[in-house]
């Protein structure tokens, strides 16, 4: 299968996705013209859209360049959302309890969310690659155990007391440490972004590192008889797709929320993981995924203000998209066809 | 006397988009023979066997069985007409019991919607009698030997009363004895008057078996079928090979007769068994520069555990491994490799190469540290393609580019593949694990004259391998493994019946 073949096989379910959701629309009594007019005003051409597209596509982006690591070894790490979140946690707790200059203390809350992000996902790596355990169960599991214990910080040792209500929170960070101003996107986090992927990229198609991945991913055997390193090249595989993980939280809490918040962002890890999925496993391709599904996402919040669709009804549509491209990723990996 | 032949092809083309699998091939066979197709691998063997059998339909072409038009295209009406196929992977239901699967299989069905386990159990184990097969129709199918899931393979098909057989590739599942068994079985299969048609590729066993043979080139039928009384082995190698240079390469005998020095020694190495593979228990020999060793054995005697705790993939549990004097038991593999200790492993398919990745990270990715020199930490991809495609070049590789996947390549091609990577760069020693099973002779030969250069260049070959005739052919010395221990180690002027008789033990 070449790539022009490849990249239509990936196109394809996401067009039928949006035909199928606009009969469905339809068939139930909605404006087709208008929700279409809203999703393309919604993450596209309305006043700041764009940047909300961005602002969505960035933690997607971060957590599937990581996630692809794992992919490529072979390992279906599906804990993106629990490492997102201690990446944040790291990441508050340097920025309101370290004291120091900004210049010091900014890389170090963005280290520190790395680091929380990495060992989140190094501690599932172990139990698969030493002692044998299914690591789609254990990464789940360590997702609800991150969100609980994410809440307990944000409700207890870290909670905001000026905050009432619903949302549990920590205090906001000193803004000298913000990267955008408001809750929005800026140059700095753009460019920022800019390098991790490229860092990412780099790392996945230019290291021996990488390239001995995918080996014992696509050959273990042979990679075995090779004398490639399986288990190290796996575990720092999770590690990897952990800090990327815990850099998407980091930016979350230095960026577009400026805290650690309970609930925020709840499905963007597994979105993720369709994200890599749809980008064919490649870095350029994941870019693209990503500002597809950022703008979904910016659509989802817009599209109530212009259309009576409630915003499920795009929840339906991102839910397809995960459907058709995951049959097509199944299709592809038995060779069917 | 003449009769009439009992199967009757004519002009059959068969084509795979622009490839020319078969063309106008015809081939006239009669009763209660046997007779042998050759051919090289991709001659068009399999693909015949498929077309008579019903499997694929050609572009052009007729049959007859038993003077009887048959269409292609369905193996029902073959088999109702008389003719089975047994393949290479076998077709019966692996998790079933003998008896359920030969009921299942069978076309006379005995009960109704319900079925006595008792009833059919009993009349299959009358036939496998009769048929002379000694094994409890209560059994699993996995859980027997290959070679017995053959025979019921061939009992399933003969209980359809199949008067013509296709038998492809039987013996390349087989240890040389049981090939001896499966041989007797289908000597007296036709002398019942069976007509066998099977396909083979080693020259030694259609001498030994086929009364007629014919043999396909590049997908044309280059000998019709012709008594093997007519002809000699240099005759079909040329049929089979063509306009092609006969590779029979001179043997060579060691190159250094005195003067040679151990490079690689065992003593005392015990390993774990695993499953039913057998460990090593208390092995030691030694390998000397500018050699090739042979290992023979029934398979499943410790070569598995030789070939793992050489290469490093399994830890010794006891004695000592010497590469020129160092001891390297505790090494693991990558430094083993690095120290120029190198193999060629068992299966080619998933353990010598990925069939999905292209052929430079099959060639390179392992040593891609190598190329990072001016671009630290990044590998420079330009230089590891260049280098792949160099050695690929060098080793007579047949493809296209470097980015095809190793799954698009032939089974020869691919273990040229492989034989680049291992014996590229400095090698001490190589182990060789049935580095020719499966392949045709071209490719074989290709396989024995590098082994031979290697031993030129004064390393080491540890040539593991089930067929004593490649044995024989260019190893100087043979080590015989039992059990997972040294059985013995002979000279190659010893016989058949002393190394044999190492193999299954008893008196020698």
């Amino acid at each position: 299968m070449n790539r022009a073949h490849a990249a239509l096989s990936a196109v394809f379910p996401i067009v039928l996705a949006i035909a199928l959701s606009a009969v469905l629309f339809f068939v139930t009594g909605y404006d087709v013209g208008a929700v279409i007019s809203g999703v393309i005003e919604g993450a596209v051409t309305g006043f700041g859209s764009f940047w909300q597209t961005l602002r969505w596509s960035m933690p997607l982006l971060l957590i599937a360049v990581g996630f692809l690591f794992c992919v490529r070894a072979g390992e279906f790490n599906i804990g993106g959302q629990g490492q997102m979140m201690m990446g944040g946690l790291g990441t508050i707790v340097v920025a309101l309890l370290v004291p120091g200059p900004v210049c010091l203390v900014l890389p170090v809350a963005i280290l520190a969310g790395m680091i929380f992000g990495g060992l989140w996902s190094f501690l599932p790596g172990v139990l698969k690659v030493k002692l044998g355990a299914d690591e789609v169960i254990v990464t789940l599991m360590l997702n609800f155990i991150a969100v609980l214990f994410v809440s307990w910080i944000t409700t207890g040792p870290l909670k905001d007391p000026a905050v009432r209500g619903e949302t549990a929170s920590t205090p906001t960070v000193d803004a000298a440490l913000r990267l955008s101003s408001g809750d929005g996107m800026s140059v700095t986090l753009l460019v920022l972004i800019a390098l991790a992927v490229a860092a990412a990229w780099l790392i996945a198609e230019r290291t021996a590192f990488g390239l001995k991945l995918r080996y014992v991913g696509e050959a273990p055997e042979a990679a075995r008889w090779q004398g490639m390193k399986a288990d190290r090249l796996r575990l720092w595989a999770y590690v990897l797709a952990g800090a990327f993980a815990g850099l998407a939280g980091a930016f979350e809490v230095l960026g577009p929320n400026g805290r650690l918040v309970t609930g925020a962002t709840p499905t963007i890890g597994f979105t993720a993981i369709v994200v890599t999925i749809v980008g064919l496993s490649r870095v350029p391709g994941i870019v693209l995924a990503a500002l597809l599904f950022g703008g979904l996402q910016a659509a989802i919040l817009f599209l109530p203000i212009v259309s009576d669709l409630p915003s499920s009804g795009l929840k339906i549509l991102e839910g397809l998209i995960a459907l058709l491209i995951t049959a097509e990723f199944i299709r592809r990996r038995r060779g069917v066809g | 006397m003449m009769s009439s032949p009992t199967l009757e092809c004519t002009n059959i083309d068969v084509r795979f988009g622009p490839v020319r699998a078969l063309s106008d091939v015809s081939l006239s066979l009669e009763r209660g023979q046997v007779h042998a197709i050759l051919g090289q691998n991709g001659a068009g063997k399999s693909t015949l066997a498929r077309a008579l059998s019903g499997v694929l339909v050609p572009e052009a072409g007729t049959l007859q069985i038993a003077g009887r038009d048959v269409p292609f295209g369905s193996a029902a009406a073959t088999q109702a007409a008389g003719l089975d196929i047994v393949h290479q992977r076998f077709a019966l239901p692996p998790g079933f019991t003998v008896a359920e699967a030969l009921e299942f299989a069978s076309t006379r069905k005995m009960g109704g919607l319900f079925y006595s386990k008792r009833k059919v159990e009993a009349a299959w184990q009358a036939r496998l009698d009769q048929a002379g097969i000694t094994v409890p129709v209560s059994a699993v199918l996995s859980s027997l030997p290959v070679e017995t899931a053959q025979a019921i393979e061939i009992a399933r098909a003969l209980v359809n009363d199949a008067q013509i057989l296709i038998l492809d590739e039987p013996t390349a599942l087989l240890s040389p004895e049981t090939i001896e068994t499966l041989f007797a079985q289908l000597r007296q299969l036709r002398d019942a008057g069976v007509t066998l048609i099977v396909i083979l590729h080693k020259l030694k066993e259609v001498m030994a078996l086929a009364d007629t043979v014919s043999i396909l080139r590049q997908g044309e039928l280059v000998l019709p079928a012709t008594p093997t009384s007519e002809l000699d082995e240099d005759r079909i190698r040329d049929l089979m090979i063509g306009g092609e240079p006969s590779n029979k390469a001179a043997a060579q005998t060691s190159v250094l007769a005195s003067g040679q020095k151990d490079l690689l020694t065992f003593a005392h190495v015990s390993s774990p068994s695993k499953g039913p593979e057998p460990g090593l228990s208390d092995v030691s020999f030694s390998l000397c520069s500018g050699e090739i060793l042979g290992v023979a054995g029934v398979e499943g005697n410790g070569q598995r555990a030789l070939a793992e705790v050489y290469a490093g993939l399994t830890q010794a549990i006891a004695g000592t491994i010497m590469l020129q004097g160092a001891e390297i038991q505790n090494a693991d593999i990558s430094a083993r490799r690095n120290a120029g200790l190198r193999s060629v492993p068992f299966d080619r398919m998933t353990e010598g190469a990925s069939l999905t990745l292209p052929l430079w990270e099959n060639a390179k990715s392992w040593m891609s540290e190598a190329f990072r020199g001016a671009t630290f930490p990044f590998v420079s991809l330009r230089a590891m393609r260049t280098e792949a495609a160099a050695g690929l070049d060098n080793y007579g590789v047949v493809y296209s580019s470097v980015e095809q996947p190793g799954g698009t390549l032939s089974g020869g091609n691919l273990q040229r593949v492989i034989l680049a990577r291992e014996l590229g760069g400095d090698v001490i020693a190589v182990l060789a694990a049935q580095p020719t099973r499966g392949l045709d002779f071209g490719a074989t030969a290709f396989v024995w004259d590098e082994l031979r250069r290697v031993r030129q260049d004064g390393a080491g070959v540890l040539l593991i391998s089930s067929d004593l005739d490649e044995l024989f052919d260019i190893c100087d010395r043979i080590l015989v493994m039992r059990g997972g221990a040294v059985a013995g180690v002979f000279a190659n002027t010893a016989t058949r019946a002393e190394i044999g008789h190492a193999m299954v033990g008893g008196r020698s």
